[in-house]
């Protein structure tokens, strides 16, 4: 029997004639159940001067529409049993409701009454931009990690959207006009763009005779915008600094590797827990445990619609030399291109994928966006069936391949924290 | 509010062996995975006088090698499975726990006492650990919210309290933790007295239990004494605000903590107390959120918690906002909190309180993880499976009265409150001035 066998996924798949996506998983086990709404916008989307827009409005999405107006959304799913929250990434924006099984018939109300007819007005707006921009200060601007995930995006990327943060740049918060929402409203929230996913204790012919009631009246928006690569090959290493009063050096390294369709991402992801996932993972071993250069190594690699990045953080040890560290990361990356993974070490990944994947399911929410994010990001929620499967048959030689593509010197960008005085005109408003 | 049915929990079986060790053992069906968690009366709250977080350093240096083999030994036999081991040290125990694919099930139990039972606490190690930790506490003063939570728990519990102190401990304090120390910590709360193992897998209970018995009987516990019990204060009440500022330099933001005395989770006040408290900060649409963030902009974030532990615990509010409106955010904070207090809840916010907690409870019970950990905890401290299976109907009687009590007696912001700031210095001294005394520090003095 397969690890994942399909007879435990009976997924309803439909689709109405405005393009809505659905798909539906009936589980009784618990009184409960999970929706979320996939939209196939993020920061990607955008374009310089409305940086931050996608997650501005997935804000703004929270504040009212025609039958549920303001603060009405949270009141009324609080108030029978739910709690909502939604995220915003560079290739999707998802809104998900937890909630009681019985309140589904509002829950479909209030998701789909906001898709039909959601009103932006300029104070709330303003609110909203203010609170973004409080998120903004905490992630980014008074956080070494954000700071430098900033810095290393727009170094790696010179042409890509993935160049700038999906937080969006300050100056873009302030500027964005409720227009600019409107605008954004029509072209990506319209229902062929967005997927519908239930799971839980629920009657799913029910269910979807209340979905294409509720929906089904929606008008199909306009084909999307394509959103141009025009992203030039990288012809040697790039480097930034970033000065900040922090009590140690930090690096964020990071190479641009291939998109969440191509099959090379699968030999990432094993790299990826190879070198990061759990203590004995090579790379901590080797910088936080053998030569004690950092309190942390992290490693970070995303399936996104576009080539993405592969990313490495070093925090490090205070009075650590950062060329240090950085010469001990260079020499672990140039080992897994030169040798590729042992066995022993590459089995080790394939079973920390494997599990990663089945906790991914053990709850309702988890399995809701586990068939959401294969839909969206592989076009199919089926292609988590055979992943096992894909993952394990990647061997050493796939590895060597993939680390020789995607490691090499003149493929490196870095961002370097130095702890220092932040200079007098780079404080943020 | 319309009644939601109470919840009923999967096939499971609750036995204490002759040792004294609980072992419980929970049936979950559909995933193909096994989970064991193994909880020991161990948590910061038994550090030691002068050794504050000996409890988190000897447990983190249980993963660093075993009398059979090195630290990467340890993470062979754990890691090979693809599990992680997670180890959590709170202020009332430490747990360790597994997940693996359910094939692994005895594998993963041998791993897991293995590693708790039968540490090696090579002088090297701990050197090695030493430094690392020192490192770490260094480094978590760039984050002003682990700041704030640090100062935190040492202002609400008061200093010479068991909780009153970070669970990862001071510098000064680490700097002098050795191999004697972890050996005797470990060999006088690595008990069977105390604690609990759990299993949670697809396989009935009888024969999760069975499994765990023969794994079981390969193992030897230590068996010294445990020393004096602990003696839990009164938590602090001087009367007045007070203020801390931890002065972070060049903050464009500046986070704000306020914390009273709450209640231990066993207390008789629990179900009004958690229904007052979702009212006040604890859902979306609370009265705080409304305020701070939905009104006014203020914040991202703002909150308040029950920090509830075994014998105690704190009432706390939480948000942060830009310098410029810190002092527009306290006053707002405690305006809204004086007022809640005087009040308690709406009937209407007391009826959405009540259906909030009631519709998401399940939602604590979906993954082999969590159904360990809430059964475990009630089992560990004191409120029994009653407290699970009676959650809704027990949240749905909370009437307007005993919550109305509740919010005035375990405000954050009642008399006696202490705030914490954590930001530019000045910002913190200029904005709090004219409400409070204010004592302003460098960030340094909290590692």
């Amino acid at each position: 029997m397969p690890l994942l066998d399909p007879s435990n996924f009976p997924v309803q798949e439909h689709a109405l004639s405005n393009g809505l996506q659905i798909r539906l998983l009936a589980d009784p086990s618990l009184p409960i159940a999970t929706l979320y709404s996939f939209f196939r916008v993020g920061s990607r989307n955008e374009q310089p001067g409305i940086t931050g827009i996608s997650h501005l409005f997935e804000h703004m999405m929270f504040n009212g529409s025609k039958k549920y107006g303001p603060k009405e959304f949270d009141r009324r799913l609080e108030a029978a049993g739910g709690t909502s929250n939604a995220y915003t990434s560079t290739d999707i924006t998802a809104y998900y409701e937890d909630f009681a099984a019985e309140a589904l018939p509002l829950v479909l109300d209030l998701e789909s009454d906001r898709m039909a007819s959601l009103v932006i007005d300029d104070d709330s707006l303003q609110r909203e931009r203010e609170v973004v921009k409080e998120e903004r200060r905490f992630r980014t601007d008074n956080d070494i990690d954000g700071m430098l995930d900033e810095a290393l995006s727009a170094l790696a990327f010179l042409a890509h959207p993935y160049r700038w943060p999906v937080v969006g740049w300050m100056p873009d918060l302030n500027r964005i006009s409720r227009r600019d929402c409107e605008r954004y409203f029509r072209t990506y929230y319209a229902p062929n763009n967005c997927t519908l996913v239930l799971v839980g204790d629920f009657q799913p012919a029910a269910a979807l005779r209340e979905i294409e009631r509720l929906y089904g009246k929606i008008p199909r928006g306009d084909p999307l915008p394509e959103v141009p690569n025009g992203e030039p090959p990288q012809k040697g290493e790039r480097r930034a600094i970033v000065k900040y009063p922090a009590q140690a050096p930090a690096l964020l390294a990071g190479f641009r590797g291939p998109d969440g369709r191509d099959p090379d991402s699968l030999v990432l992801d094993l790299i990826e827990a190879a070198l990061g996932f759990g203590e004995g993972a090579r790379l901590k071993r080797a910088l936080v445990y053998e030569q004690e250069l950092c309190v942390d190594a992290h490693i970070s690699f995303g399936w996104r619609i576009d080539p993405g990045l592969f990313e490495v953080s070093l925090k490090l040890n205070p009075g650590v030399d950062p060329a240090r560290a950085e010469a001990a990361l260079w020499a672990e990356l140039g080992r897994v291109a030169d040798e590729g993974l042992d066995e022993q070490e590459l089995q080790r990944a394939k079973n920390y994928v494997r599990a990663g994947l089945l906790r991914g399911l053990q709850t309702a929410n988890g399995r809701a966006h586990t068939i959401g994010q294969m839909e969206v990001m592989l076009g199919s929620w089926r292609a988590f069936l055979d992943l096992p499967d894909r993952y394990q048959a990647v061997d050493r030689n796939a590895v060597i391949r993939v680390a020789n593509k995607v490691f090499p010197p003149h493929r490196r960008n870095l961002a370097t924290l130095l702890p220092g005085e932040l200079p007098a005109d780079a404080v943020a408003a | 509010m319309k009644a939601l049915r109470d919840v009923a929990l999967p096939p499971h079986s609750i036995v204490e062996e002759p040792s004294g060790l609980v072992l419980l053992a929970v049936q979950r069906r559909g995933v193909p995975l096994f989970h064991c968690r193994l909880s020991v009366p161990a948590g910061a709250g038994e550090d030691p006088r002068a050794k504050a977080g000996l409890a988190q350093f000897t447990a983190d240096l249980l993963r660093r090698g075993t009398k059979r083999r090195d630290a990467h030994g340890v993470d062979e036999l754990i890691e090979g499975m693809g599990a992680s081991l997670l180890i959590d040290v709170s202020m009332d125990e430490a747990a360790l726990s597994l997940t693996v694919p359910a094939d692994l099930s005895q594998r993963a139990l041998d791993a897991l006492l293995e590693v708790a039972l039968e540490p090696a606490y090579a002088e090297e190690e701990v050197a090695a650990a030493r430094r690392r930790a020192l490192s770490a506490l260094q480094s978590d003063l760039d984050e002003p919210s682990a700041v704030a939570a640090r100062a935190t728990i040492r202002l609400g519990y008061g200093p010479a309290h068991p909780y009153g102190h970070p669970v990862h401990g001071y510098r000064r304090e680490v700097e002098t933790f050795g191999r004697e120390d972890c050996l005797a910590f470990h060999a006088t709360r690595f008990r069977p007295r105390g604690a609990l193992l759990a299993v949670v897998g697809d396989s009935p209970p009888s024969g999760l239990l069975d499994v765990a018995r023969e794994r079981l009987a390969q193992v030897r516990w230590a068996s010294e004494a445990r020393p004096t019990p602990l003696d839990f204060l009164e938590l602090p009440r001087e009367p007045g605000l007070r203020a801390l500022v931890l002065h972070k330099p060049d903050s464009t933001q500046a986070q704000l903590r306020i914390v009273s005395p709450g209640i231990p989770r066993s207390s008789p006040r629990f179900f009004e107390a958690v229904v007052a408290n979702t009212a006040l900060g604890g859902g979306f649409t609370s009265l705080l959120v409304d305020a701070i963030r939905v009104d006014r902009g203020l914040s991202y974030s703002v909150s308040t918690r029950l920090a509830m532990n075994r014998q105690s615990g704190l009432s706390l509010f939480s948000s942060f906002t830009k310098n410029e409106t810190l002092h527009e955010l306290v006053d707002v904070a405690l305006e809204k909190m004086g007022g809640y207090a005087e009040s308690g809840p709406s009937e209407d916010a007391l009826d959405k309180a009540r259906t909030y907690l009631a519709g998401l409870f399940p939602l604590g019970l979906e993954s082999h993880e969590a159904l360990a950990e809430q059964i475990s905890d009630s089992l560990l401290d004191g409120v029994g499976l009653e407290h699970l299976v009676s959650y809704r109907s027990r949240i749905g009687a909370v009437t307007a009265e005993a919550a109305r009590a509740a919010a005035s007696d375990l405000s954050p912001a009642r008399d006696g409150a202490r705030i914490v700031v954590v930001g530019d210095g000045e910002v913190g001294r200029k904005a709090l001035g004219g409400l409070c005394p204010v004592d302003v520090r460098p960030i340094e003095e909290v590692a």
